[in-house]
């Protein structure tokens, strides 16, 4: 009863995420345990973080701010997720830092990869597509911008809620305002992210790297041939 | 390729629908151009007022906020979340009122994301408590400092308190509590028009002893919903010369909240496209 309920949501998973690798083929880990459960962790307490803000982001839903309720889900979200990043630093801080830097390191490979980025992802086009590293140029500016606006959500969050009072009134009021613009930053590309890992032709199936951690050595090879040819040489 | 028409309506109505979710910048919270003389209002004169703290009694009293003991005029009470006015002094021996001015552009309104703030079909700001949701963006917008929050800082927990204009007095064709409390008529409820009359006649009967007298109330933020009579320069009784809504206070909801929206349906408009054009160009590589 119980395995056939398992497979039945396992039926519903593959048509929603797509298939995962098959167990058949050759396959490379991409992300280790703590970077999936970081990665977990931080997707829903951001989706508790944009409910809960929406309340006070539109009008229309502001009852559902009443009563200051939403207000105090809003802060146990941020410091789950402030806490369990920094927890993460903590525990792994030489591999957290090479995670950040990553997102720094742009080369000539990153210009082809813009430039031929609409052909690849309207037309499938791959043959301009230049070899990527474990992130690709896409990768990258979505890593950047979790982390430029993440700290902006974190700054400007900790200033209302710990430094109110103390700072002026018009602090405050940026403050906020630039609260909003990091939301109305990370909402688009959050809806692209997971477009990308979930509904484009192209990328079907990748969804699953983030929940078992591995890839085909064929997807890694056409997608990500620079990382692929580092893991082989060891 | 194919592009099926009811795919290019199912995209084209997803992203207009997340549009059309932003409010237009709040529908009924707009202020309107400027106060109508029709529009119920107080007068309060500095000149008149004895210091004798009966609204401030008559405001606890009527609205049931604790504390009403006659307070120590050398150093007057803050307005707080549940002192709803109060008096300011620059010497104990002259007064003013204070209290929510209810703005015509009110910056509070402006920042309320619940609607517990809203104008009034009379033209004060009226205030919902029920629906506060204790953010507490209103003390931080209002010019005159006058909204106040109490509660828990570490949860966010907390309401805030402010002159409702005596809302259900006023909408019954009552005076408010505090200017029927008055005994020397410093506080006067009427229609905004007369009042305004009698503000600059009662100023034009103290500008010879008081050269620096004046309407204050008559033109800020659209005017005021209470106007005073000053012996002095408004500062001299803790008002700004020039009250401004703030402008990280519109900034917010009527540009970077419809930039977001609009970001966001863009953003699903094109994925949507993309992905009717990638369907039928690209065979999937895991599939």
């Amino acid at each position: 009863m119980i395995a056939n309920l398992g497979s039945k949501i396992g039926q519903i998973a593959q048509r929603l995420f797509g298939s995962p690798p098959s167990p058949d083929e050759e396959q490379i880990e991409r992300y280790p345990k703590q970077i999936r459960v970081l990665h977990w962790v931080t997707a829903a307490t951001w989706v508790m973080l944009f409910i809960t803000g929406l309340f006070l982001f539109v009008p229309q839903f502001g009852g559902g701010a009443v009563g200051g309720w939403s207000g105090l889900l809003h802060r146990i979200a941020a410091v789950v997720v402030v806490g369990w990043a920094i927890a993460y630093f903590m525990m792994k801080p030489k591999a957290a830092m090479e995670g950040i830097l990553d997102a720094f390191k742009w080369g000539k490979e990153d210009l082809g990869w813009l430039m031929a980025a609409p052909y690849y992802y309207f037309f499938g086009q791959e043959e301009k597509m230049p070899p990527q590293g474990h992130m690709n140029t896409g990768q990258k500016i979505w890593w950047l911008t979790v982390l430029g606006a993440g700290a902006l959500m974190v700054v400007t969050g900790a200033l209302m809620w710990f430094f109110k009072g103390m700072i002026s009134a018009d602090a405050f009021l940026w403050a906020s305002t630039f609260h909003s613009i990091g939301m109305a930053i990370l909402l688009p590309f959050t809806i692209l992210h997971v477009y990308l890992s979930v509904v484009h032709p192209k990328m079907r199936g990748i969804f699953w790297s983030m929940w078992g951690g591995m890839v085909s050595a064929k997807y890694a090879k056409s997608h990500h041939k620079k990382w692929y040819d580092e893991v082989k040489e060891g | 390729m194919e592009l099926k028409r009811r795919d290019f309506l199912k995209v084209s109505s997803g992203a207009a629908g997340l549009f059309l979710l932003h409010p237009l910048s709040g529908l009924g919270k707009r202020p309107r151009a400027a106060a109508d003389s029709s529009d119920m209002a107080m007068m309060v004169d500095v000149s008149k007022c004895v210091g004798c703290w009966w609204c401030y009694a008559a405001c606890k009293q009527y609205n049931g906020l604790p504390n009403t003991v006659k307070p120590d005029p050398k150093q007057p009470p803050e307005l707080t979340q549940d002192t709803w006015t109060t008096l300011v002094t620059p010497d104990a021996e002259r007064f003013r009122k204070h209290a929510c001015n209810h703005c015509t552009d009110a910056a509070c309104v402006e920042v309320c994301p619940t609607g517990a703030l809203y104008y009034h079909d009379l033209g004060f700001v009226a205030y919902d408590s029920s629906k506060c949701s204790g953010c507490g963006y209103c003390a931080e917008a209002c010019p005159f400092g006058v909204p106040h929050l109490a509660g828990n800082k570490v949860t966010g927990i907390s309401v805030m308190g402010k002159c409702t204009f005596c809302i259900d007095r006023v909408a019954a064709g009552q005076q408010t509590a505090c200017s029927e409390a008055c005994p020397n008529d410093a506080i006067k409820f009427g229609k905004r028009g007369e009042l305004l009359q009698e503000c600059s006649d009662r100023v034009n009967n103290i500008k010879a002893d008081h050269p620096n007298a004046a309407v204050y109330g008559d033109k800020q933020l659209g005017g005021l919903h209470v106007l005073y009579v000053l012996d002095d320069k408004p500062s001299v009784y803790g008002l700004p010369e020039n009250p401004e809504v703030p402008i990280a206070a519109t900034v917010w909801q009527d540009v970077i909240q419809p930039i977001g929206w609009a970001a966001a349906a863009l953003v699903v408009a094109g994925l949507g496209m993309n992905y009717l054009v990638a369907r039928s160009r690209i065979k999937g590589d895991h599939e």
